[in-house]
């Protein structure tokens, strides 16, 4: 059997250096290249930085942003980009360092970088962030506090800010542009969370049961009462007893709605809400969580509209869920 | 304030006790006693006082922080100007994320146990980590150490701890910053990039045994003392390119130092890997990967193994139907070309996995292991024996095969492998698997494992 030698070795290996050299002609694009963790942050980043930049969103709307997964491909796009946008508080914790670490990039690597931004540094209240002793006996807590904050839309208009600002910095020549973007995408905002505070005012105090610790945001801004949640504890799916117990805690406190994430399971959601008669919500809680989602003002329009009609119904028709539940 | 509050009473208590423990004439006992029980009523009475006192300043402290919040909150509904100006809030930082603010590593350990049952009295045990009597086995103790060291480099350590002993399984650096063709470093002690599961530590895999062809093969893992280049090629898939070149320091079935030429850089270990992924939609990725490994292995001067790896790894995830449900697939397949005095061996050996997670905790799978190593070697005293691995070598003692007649590895074994796997949560597991082995030279074995492992501290995540 022949031997390989060495020299042939290298002979291979220099061959795929050549061709690697040979296709690294990149094509020198003038626009900011940004790579969003979340289709959220992605779309606020679209709508300020407009035609001046490429946006890509690396997780889906559809999909738990807890759990997704680190496919190589994202470390091609992390590799070319300008300027990372993520959410932070931990969110990504599991996917996301080592997609960096392969990106092989200077502008993203160091925590501190200019083309690295974590959007939950310009938020300006992280809601329960722990202040006693924590454990993993608590199920999947978050130590820096709850990181769903997008789902506030007030929070929405400090992270477009954020990314105005660093967007200013990596590209001075459409600094106008981009703060002029800002304005428009900050105005409309500002006029639809109006028009959403009108809708939702009369269901302030509402009591609401989620499936999971991620529309705390949502309730602090549209003055839910979140009563219980599907879930014992984070992460833990739920289990016969727990659900036992949150349909009679349901009962007696008159809960008319129950919330859920649409990527969450939905079957546990509904038959709670079944069995106490309230009525079962499945919205989409990120930009693309549902067809038509396109931009974040859409994707609270579509969230405080299933959220109004359900309640709307609910409060109308209370003779009806009533026997509902009875049968 | 609990805190304050116990600290208190601690130092009240300390003080009673001491005071009471100086009095030693015990005529005066009852009055002096009662005396400075008033005392420390009094002393706890201030206390309280003062407690009630700095709990109610807190209070308003936090009341004029929330009307700060809303005052601010108006100011961005009103007037949207304001936001752009308004730096980065420092937030309050809580106690926990105080302490959690240091610049030590991230500290992990994962503890594998396997209660283990096996038909045999001296059952084939494959590879070190495999569960190796009847009974209940530490399989790993892995500690983790994981860090960015400066802006430059990360280090990664892994130490696994077994009954037997302790393992620097992997300690290395990675380069984090921009170089000419997309270049990324490692350098120190790593499980090398050859195939898929090499680069898998072992509480990270899919079932509780080893494949026989990656313990036969790569000796547990391939994880030499080496220098490893990373090229990500500019093609429109993801592809990379890793060159690897070290000291076969750790003696592996397949590598060993030559010791003749331990000096000669043509004799070390060279591995090379081209690694491909395709995103075929947003559902199913599949990884193709060739693997490449060169190098000496001691059976005498000048004596050359080559090892020629194939992998292939499918996700199907259907994100839109279910969050959870996935399908993972995982084979692979290696080709050894080994050279010793007598003669050239050629043997090869492949497995493949499939597992259905089918809730958020439960998976199950079916993995289908063989290695086939038929081809004759004079055996004799040549060095053939240590060429093949420790493992090999003890089963021609304990099989009381004459080394004379045993020719290469003895002869072909495959096994079949169906586990079911609950992950209470992301940190806790309980495996339970049965293990079909049949050897044609001697004969078949029966296996079942219940695998535990529990993970805590942070460990950083895996790759896909």
């Amino acid at each position: 059997m022949k031997r390989y030698t060495l020299l042939q070795c290298f002979t291979v290996f220099i061959t795929f250096v050549l061709i690697s050299i040979f296709f690294s002609s990149e094509d020198v694009s003038a626009k900011v290249q940004i790579v969003a963790s979340l289709p959220d942050l992605g779309a606020i980043a679209q709508e300020i930085g407009g035609d001046k930049v490429d946006v890509m969103s690396l997780a889906k709307g559809y999909q738990d942003p807890h759990f997704v997964d680190a496919k190589p491909t994202y470390v091609t796009k992390l590799n070319k980009a300008d300027l990372l946008i993520y959410n932070g508080l931990d969110l990504e914790i599991g996917w996301l360092p080592p997609l960096i670490t392969g990106s092989r990039n200077s502008k993203i690597t160091s925590t501190d970088a200019l083309g690295r931004l974590d959007a939950s540094t310009y938020i300006p209240q992280v809601l329960e962030v722990p202040t006693t002793q924590i454990d993993r006996s608590m199920g999947d807590i978050h130590p820096k506090g709850n990181p769903h904050y997008l789902l506030d839309p007030r929070n929405g208009i400090y992270v477009a800010g954020g990314i105005t600002a660093r967007l200013k910095e990596i590209d001075p020549e459409n600094a106008s542009y981009y703060e002029e973007n800002y304005k428009k995408f900050a105005d409309h905002l500002n006029q639809k969370i109006k028009e959403w505070d009108g809708e939702l005012a009369p269901y302030k105090g509402a009591e609401i049961v989620s499936y999971h610790k991620n529309l705390e945001y949502l309730s602090d801004w549209a003055g839910f009462k979140e009563v219980g949640f599907i879930e014992p504890k984070p992460g833990i799916p739920p289990t016969p007893s727990h659900v036992a117990e949150l349909i009679k805690k349901m009962k007696s406190m008159d809960v008319k709605l129950v919330i859920a994430s649409n990527y969450y399971p939905q079957k546990t959601g509904s038959l709670v809400a079944d069995q106490s008669g309230a009525v079962f919500l499945s919205i989409p809680t990120s930009v693309g969580g549902q067809d038509g989602i396109n931009t974040y003002a859409d994707l609270f329009d579509v969230i405080v509209g299933d959220i109004t009609s359900a309640l709307k119904n609910e409060t109308g028709e209370t003779n009806h869920s009533a026997s509902k539940a009875g049968g | 304030m609990n805190f304050i509050k116990m600290i208190l009473m601690a130092a009240a208590l300390f003080t009673a006790s001491s005071a009471y423990f100086q009095n030693d004439s015990f005529g005066q006992e009852g009055d002096d006693v009662k005396k400075e029980i008033q005392e420390l009523k009094q002393m706890m009475e201030k206390m309280q006082q003062r407690i009630t006192e700095l709990e109610e300043k807190n209070r308003a402290l936090e009341q004029q922080a929330k009307e700060k919040e809303v005052v601010k909150e108006n100011v961005v509904v009103t007037e949207e100007t304001e936001v752009i100006q308004a730096a980065p809030q420092p937030r309050q930082e809580s106690f926990l994320s105080k302490v959690a603010q240091t610049l030590n590593p991230d500290i992990s350990v994962i503890g594998i146990f396997a209660a283990a049952w096996y038909s045999r009295n001296d059952p084939f045990v494959f590879a070190e980590d495999d569960p190796q009597n009847t009974g209940v086995n530490l399989q790993e103790l892995e500690l983790g150490f994981q860090s960015i060291v400066d802006p430059y480099f990360r280090f990664d350590t892994f130490i696994s701890l077994k009954t037997e002993g302790v393992e620097v399984e992997e300690a290395y650096g990675t380069s984090l910053f921009s170089m000419p063709l997309n270049t990324q470093f490692r350098m120190g002690r790593m499980r090398a990039k050859f195939g898929r599961i090499n680069q898998i530590h072992t509480h990270a895999q899919n079932f509780v045994t080893l494949p026989i062809v990656a313990a036969e093969f790569l000796g547990q893992h391939l994880n030499p003392t080496s220098i490893e280049a990373d090229f990500l090629i500019p093609v429109p898939w993801y592809m990379e390119l890793s060159a690897l070149g070290g000291s076969p320091d750790v003696e592996t079935p397949t590598f060993a130092t030559d010791e003749a030429n331990a000096n000669n850089l043509a004799y070390l270990l060279y591995v090379f890997h081209l690694a491909n992924f395709f995103e075929v939609s947003d559902s199913l990725g599949i990884n193709l990967g060739a693997s490449f490994a060169t190098g000496s292995n001691g059976t005498g001067p000048k004596e050359r193994s080559n090892l020629y790896g194939a992998d292939l790894y499918a996700k199907y995830r259907p994100l839109r139907q279910s969050a959870y449900t996935e399908f993972r697939l995982q084979s692979e397949f290696m080709w050894r070309q080994a050279d010793t005095p007598e003669e050239n061996l050629e043997d090869y050996g492949f497995y493949a996995e499939g597992v259905y997670r089918f809730a958020k905790r439960w998976n199950t799978g079916v993995r289908f292991d063989l290695t086939d190593t038929n081809t004759p070697v004079a055996g004799e005293d040549g060095g053939d024996e240590e060429l093949l691995s420790a493992d090999s070598a003890d089963l021609v003692s304990t099989r009381a095969i004459n080394p004379g007649e045993t020719l290469g590895l003895p002869g072909r074994a495959y096994r079949i492998s169906p586990m079911l796997t609950f992950s209470p949560s992301e940190f806790s597991q309980f495996r339970l698997e049965y293990d079909y082995l049949n050897q044609n030279y001697a004969g078949n074995q029966h296996a079942i494992f219940l695998q535990f492992q529990y993970a805590i501290g942070a460990h950083g995540a895996h790759s896909y």
